[in-house]
């Protein structure tokens, strides 16, 4: 009861972007997704989605399905998708932008049960408390929750969340990671997250997956994973790494940054550039 | 500020739990709207073929549908005459008005969800210029005043709109569709046919020019019946399929062409089929009418302000918006300096805009 990707080519043109990435997801389980800027995060979970096509490698669900190969809107059925950002150009109501999920299940008109779904996934997110107010007139944050609720309501048996907290203040990050992690082992649903926060990985994650340049260079237990040489090959960044409550945590370290903050700020002086540029507006 | 509930008794159930409210009554509004609008489009309809330089009364109107069904011929001269304007001038006239209007804003309807963009109109793409590149072809060549002067205007207007929309699909695919290319595309066909059409113009005689021009503005003073029964066969065929399609359409229009697909949309392929329909359906409106424009950016905000934006029940009331602006318009052209008309694509901006600014300021005052 896996989602298995196995070599896993994906390009853009001829460039390639995700290279050879092998990874597996078990019902129940979140997985963070891990890397740099560019790495290949969002490629790799836009392709699981079915967004973009892979040159090399498959995708497989419950070790037979393939994924790639399905019908666009049974592959709907299984995976949902939450994107790292959502533009709006018309007003809809958060109701009607949440039913959007149910897409792949109705026709032309929604049925009760479809619904039910639409609400279940409302209350979950705190968004019946909203009404009927229209997504234009959201924040960020609450625009992230109503993105998380039409996945929701989708049903999945693969949820793909895209840094979905990246717009969140810390309350919000918390109760987003709180659902992803609660859905995925309550509904027994294969979560896929990509996220920048070490340390909220290290906290909410099963599992964490490191992609440097379109490869996996490390997946297992944070606990596991996490160590200074991973780290800093990863972001080039100097690491100390504690434990907390039993989770990994991750403290960069910079002499520098800490030196400057026990330096006292001195007056400025004059530099030769200013009194030139003075001298000149004299004369 | 509203909180997430964690509480996981709530997580485990997603179909069933809580209060199960009828959802039913939920598109009451939109309904009813729909059916008053369309009632609304029978009356404005009936007045606007009682309207006229030879006046008919409402008996004459049902008398004349009742002759055309029992196919009885009147023997009294004056009633003869009477009945032959209004089923011959009159009906066409107020249907086309009807059909056109509907045509165009469900065109624009469609060109601005599949664009997502509010500024779209049916003429983004290009097809006004082109099809006025055509018709002025036609003008130059038949004549401004040569009795097939019509029927060649049409067929050179529908011509240029399909070449054009042609154009734009197959430059704009290799970009895979992406609304941003359709429109940059369209922009740079509509300056290349406006900049033919200008050649035309510049070398034209005063009596060619007038007619380019006069086709330009916009009018259904030539309206003939076959133009109304191929609009209708149009709408009857398209419209289906609009409204099968009225899921997918709400997918690419709120939640983006990636997220789209993963709600099970072949984006690519409802956009490729709706803006061929969109595109037909303004191709052969302005053919028989020359450019009307307004209605076609305008009628779905109405809409939209109306019955919102769901495309399930927007395409619909579009439809009617349109049908109404032109109807209504086409009446006020007839109105104004009777005997003379005003054509209904300079009144349906006139009228048009009044009501477009009132709903957008008092929708504005309801928000703050
Ligand atoms: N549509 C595209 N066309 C061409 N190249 C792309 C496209 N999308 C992404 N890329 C490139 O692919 C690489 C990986 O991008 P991707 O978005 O997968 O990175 P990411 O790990 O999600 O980064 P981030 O942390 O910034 O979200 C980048 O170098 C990017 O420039
Ligand atoms: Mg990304």
């Amino acid at each position: 009861m896996t989602l298995t990707i196995d070599s896993l080519v994906v390009g853009y043109g001829k460039r390639e972007v995700v290279k050879g990435a092998t990874l597996d997801v078990s019902k129940g389980e979140l997985v963070g997704l891990l890397g740099s800027n560019g790495s290949g995060k969002s490629t790799l979970i836009k392709t699981i989605a079915g967004i973009n096509r892979h040159t090399r490698g498959t995708i497989t669900w419950n070790g037979g399905t393939d994924l790639a190969n399905l019908p666009r809107r049974e592959l709907a059925k299984i995976v949902a998708y939450v994107p790292q950002s959502i533009g709006l150009s018309f007003a809809l109501d958060i109701k009607e932008a949440v039913l959007l999920g149910r897409t792949p299940y109705f026709g032309t008109k929604p049925r009760d049960e479809d619904w039910q779904h639409v609400e279940a996934a409302m209350r979950l997110l705190g968004l019946d408390e909203l009404g009927d107010r229209n997504v234009t007139e959201l924040s960020g944050g609450q625009g992230q929750r109503v993105l998380i609720a039409r996945a929701l309501a989708q049903d999945p048996e693969i949820l793909l969340l895209d840094e979905p907290t990246s717009a969140l203040d810390i309350r919000y990050q918390w109760q987003t990671l709180s659902v992803a992690r609660e859905v995925t082992r309550k509904n027994n649903v294969a979560g896929v997250i990509a996220i920048h926060d070490l340390n909220q990985a290290a906290r909410f994650t099963d599992r964490v997956v490191f992609l440097h340049d379109g490869e996996v260079i490390g997946d297992g237990r944070p606990a596991d994973v996490y160590s200074p040489e991973l780290i800093k090959r990863v972001y080039g960044v100097d690491v100390e790494i504690s434990t907390y409550k039993g989770f990994a945590q991750v403290h960069p370290l910079s002499e520098r940054a800490e030196h400057l903050l026990r330096t006292p700020p001195v007056a400025p002086a004059y530099t030769p550039v200013f009194a030139e540029a003075r001298l000149e507006l004299h004369a | 500020m509203s909180s997430i509930q964690t509480d996981p008794t709530l997580v485990g159930t997603p179909a069933g739990g809580g209060r199960p409210r009828r959802q039913r009554d939920r598109y009451a509004y939109q309904n009813t709207a729909i059916a008053l609008g369309l009632v609304a489009v029978l009356v404005t309809a009936i007045i606007g073929v009682q309207i006229g330089t030879s006046g008919a009364t409402f008996v004459n109107v049902l008398e004349t549908f009742w002759g055309k069904i029992t196919g009885v011929v009147p023997t009294d001269r004056a009633v003869l005459q009477v009945q032959t304007v209004i089923w011959e001038l009159r009906v066409p006239r107020v249907l086309l008005a009807i059909f056109g209007g509907a045509a165009l804003a469900v065109a624009g309807t469609l060109f601005q969800g599949l664009l997502r963009n509010p500024l779209v109109s049916p003429y983004t793409l290009g097809i006004a210029p082109a099809a006025a590149f055509g018709a002025s072809l036609a003008i130059v060549i038949f004549g401004a005043t040569a009795g097939s002067a019509t029927i060649s205007l049409v067929i050179g207007a529908l011509l240029f709109s399909f070449l054009n929309t042609a154009l734009v699909l197959s430059l704009a695919s290799t970009r895979n569709l992406n609304p941003t290319s359709l429109i940059l595309v369209g922009i740079a066909l509509s300056q290349l046919f406006g900049a033919l059409t200008a050649c035309i113009q510049y070398f034209a005689e005063d009596e060619i020019l007038a007619a380019i021009v006069r086709w330009t503005w916009g009018s259904v003073n030539n309206s003939a019946w076959y133009q109304v029964l191929v609009l209708l066969v149009l709408l009857g065929i398209t419209f289906p399929y609009i409204r099968f399609r009225s899921g997918a359409l709400n997918a690419i229009a709120f939640a983006g062409d990636d997220s789209a697909k993963t709600l099970g949309v072949a984006v690519s392929r409802v956009r490729l089929e709706s803006i061929a329909i969109a595109a037909t359906l303004t191709a052969v409106t302005i053919a028989f009418t020359g450019i009307i424009g307004f209605v076609g950016l305008v009628a779905p905000h109405i809409a939209r302000l109306v019955v919102g934006s769901n495309h399930r029940f927007l395409t619909t009331f579009s439809a009617i918006i349109g049908a109404l602006l032109l109807v209504v318009s086409d009446a006020v052209g007839r109105l104004v300096i009777s005997p003379g008309v005003i054509p209904v694509g300079i009144i349906d901006a006139l009228v048009g805009a009044p009501i477009f600014l009132y709903l957008i300021l008092t929708r504005q005052k309801a928000i703050e």
